[in-house]
């Protein structure tokens, strides 16, 4: 079961209507079989940059997160309706999840060129473009006859 | 009187000799290896590790975490720095680039600048002083 988040920007309502239309996104978020684990206010506050949509230019937002589960072929379908909502300015919806744990690297990216990994790779990859060099098959390591 | 006491030298002198050779004669063959050094021992001098910041404290990075992630942004253009500049690993790297992309493309973090409230926060690393001239290979 994969948990999504749901970051949507709502444009500045009255209080009704904001409860109005966080009640319509949840329940669209219902009807396609899902369900919601959490649900955050963000606040509202100036965005970092202005957004236009639905041909109107806004410059202020309520921010909530939804943090739900529902099935990965309804993705699309939210991301569809909740564009055609008017009252939506942006809506992105991510995957929850936890990376791996990996240990620092830091040591290894530190060390002089030719002693880190990733610059030997490059260097084995450009030898595979060297041209082929005959072999004499002699058994010697020097040339028998006169060059 | 006389003859008593040297009765008695005759008597101790073998005595003691044969004490002394007790000692003198320790036995050779029972060697114990406490003084032997242990060759196979980690080296004690080597250095630590040097941790990347993020990799120090232990933080993922997320994109709601905006105060954290334009720490990594040019207050000039809003650039993010490279891990030349920033000092971190390449894992952490990527997921703080990653990161940064989510948040400016769901609106919560700006692209052209570093948001106003965040310019005086501390610096993490040297901007002017990058550890390496370019952030390639
Ligand atoms: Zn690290």
């Amino acid at each position: 079961m994969i948990t999504y988040e749901l970051m949507i920007l709502f444009r500045l309502m009255s209080k009704p209507e904001l409860v109005n239309t966080l009640k319509r996104t949840a329940q669209t978020l219902y009807n396609r079989g899902g369900i919601i684990r959490k649900l955050e206010n963000l606040g509202t506050r100036d965005m970092p940059f202005k957004i236009s949509s639905h041909g109107v230019v806004y410059n202020k937002a309520s921010y909530y997160l939804f943090i739900f589960n529902s099935p990965p072929a309804s993705i699309p379908d939210l991301l569809d309706e909740y564009e055609r909502d008017i009252d939506i300015i942006r809506r992105k919806i991510f995957k929850q999840e936890t990376p791996e744990f990996k240990e620092c690297t830091l040591h290894e990216e530190l060390q002089p060129p030719p002693y880190r990994k990733s610059v030997q790779e490059l260097i084995a990859q450009a030898r595979k473009l060297d041209k082929p060099k005959f072999k004499y098959n002699t058994g010697l390591d020097y040339y028998p006859f006169q060059k | 009187m006389f003859s008593y006491v040297k009765a008695l030298q005759y008597s101790q002198l073998p005595i003691n000799i044969s004490r002394t050779w007790i000692s003198i004669t320790r036995p050779l063959t029972s060697t114990s290896n406490n003084d032997i050094p242990n060759f196979d021992m980690e080296n004690p001098f080597e250095k630590e590790k040097p941790k990347c910041i993020l990799c120090k404290y232990d933080i993922t990075p997320d994109y709601k975490n905006v105060k954290l992630l334009s720490q990594f942004q040019s207050p000039y253009t809003g650039r993010i720095y490279g891990k030349h500049i920033t000092g971190l690993c390449t894992e952490k790297q990527r997921q703080v680039e990653w990161e940064i992309s989510k948040a400016q493309r769901a609106g919560i973090m700006a692209s052209y600048l570093k948001e106003p409230c965040f310019i005086k926060d501390p610096k993490l690393f040297d901007s002017e002083n990058p550890i390496r001239p370019h952030r390639f290979e």
